[in-house]
């Protein structure tokens, strides 16, 4: 990971900027085709040549946010950077085609903010309360 | 009473081994009385025939040490005449080894080795390791094409659950089609063993590759109907995918 050559290889490809944001983030200096960017501004990234990636950490994501999290991935580029589709969902002719009109938009993991999911019945309750009805009196 | 005693302590593989019994053996046996004696004992081959192996003699001599009228020795032990360390390193080679401690050095070496190389570790949030099309991660009903909601309420997935952790009602819809009022999952109790969605006979519950469903609290993980199909609106590309990729081997 931290060869001196692959440091200054990946600096002079991405540039001095790049290579600071990604010392920020990811943590190391990569360098790599950007194979698209998704709805939130993600950038996703490959390198296939295994003499300047391990093979493994061939793709990689470029998260938009400071707080980032890894639920920020939707579910089309997760799977592409799970390796569990070979191409990104813009080339994808399986991943569109089967994508439906009534897709709702991704949401990350909201746990711990005030837009967390919170159990609810969705029946109605078997038990009612008995509701008094009373007839007023003389009549 | 010696040879008795050899033969009950035998046990049945003396009975088997009865045609490898020394003659000397089948003279005694015969001078037994028949209510005492196995019948299956007296039945010997001939004294004076020749013997011809036939197409079904076996080879392997059976690895019993027979009914000798004695106590048995270390050299009755079958297996013996096997030698495992004939082709082996000799005494000599592996006193040289134990003593200047080749081996530490050598795995010593290996880990100078890996000291050298990139690591491989993957930065987690930014890289991920690979995962199959058929990961169970956290579940999600699905819908037609359509839009209309696959779950039939058939409640197949409820009875085959082994932690009983889906809870299903239902009841006929206005155009009389049944459906579920409550799909709950506790995802708690869950196993993902993903056999709620091998039952379902219309793929309507399935299990995403999402795993980063972690929580704060554990009443978040008590998941109703709307959060499992808000789960399979938001990942039915992936989930239609997934099963393209592996329709073929089901």
């Amino acid at each position: 990971m931290v060869s001196l050559a692959r440091t200054i290889r990946s600096i002079r490809r991405v540039g001095l900027k790049e290579w600071w944001h990604q010392m920020q983030y990811i943590g190391d200096a990569k360098s790599g085709n950007l194979m698209g960017k998704d709805q939130f501004g993600n950038r996703y990234f490959e390198n296939l040549n295994a003499e300047e990636e391990v093979p493994g950490r061939h793709r990689w994501v470029d998260f938009a946010q400071h707080d980032f999290n890894a639920t920020q991935v939707p579910a089309e580029w997760h799977s592409w950077l799970s390796h569990i589709r070979k191409d990104p969902p813009p080339e994808d002719r399986v991943m569109q085609n089967l994508s439906p009109p009534w897709k709702a938009p991704w949401i990350e993991n909201l746990t711990g903010t005030r837009g967390v999911y919170r159990a609810f019945n969705t029946t109605k309750p078997k038990i009612e309360a008995w509701q008094p009805k009373v007839i007023p009196r003389g009549q | 009473m010696s040879f008795l005693r050899a033969l009950v302590s035998a046990g049945p593989s003396a009975r088997l081994a009865t045609h490898v019994v020394p003659p000397r053996a089948s003279l005694l046996l015969a001078n037994r009385l028949l209510s005492t004696t196995a019948r299956r004992l007296h039945a010997d081959p001939l004294p004076g025939a020749p013997h011809t192996p036939d197409h079904l003699h076996d080879v392997v001599a059976p690895r019993s040490p027979g009914t000798k009228p004695a106590t048995f020795t270390a050299a009755d032990e079958p297996g013996k005449d096997f030698d495992p360390y004939k082709d082996g390193p000799g005494a000599v080679d592996k006193a040289v080894h134990l003593f200047f401690f080749t081996e530490i050095l050598r795995g010593m070496w290996i880990v100078l080795e890996q000291f050298f190389r990139p690591p491989y570790t993957i930065m987690y949030p930014f890289e991920k390791g690979p995962l199959s099309p058929r990961f169970r991660g956290e579940h999600a009903l699905r819908r037609y094409p359509s839009g209309e909601e696959r779950c039939i309420a058939c409640k197949l997935c409820e009875a085959i659950c082994p932690a009983q952790a889906i809870t299903i009602e239902s009841e006929a819809r206005m155009d009389g089609s049944r459906r579920t009022t409550r799909y709950d999952i506790d995802m708690t109790k869950c196993i993902y063993c993903g056999f709620c969605q091998e039952a379902c006979p219309v793929d309507a519950i399935v299990e995403t590759q999402n795993q980063e469903f972690s929580t704060e609290t554990r009443e978040e993980l008590l998941y109703n109907k709307e959060k499992l199909l808000a789960n399979g609106d938001r990942a039915e590309a992936e989930i239609a995918a997934n099963l393209h990729a592996d329709h073929v081997y089901r």
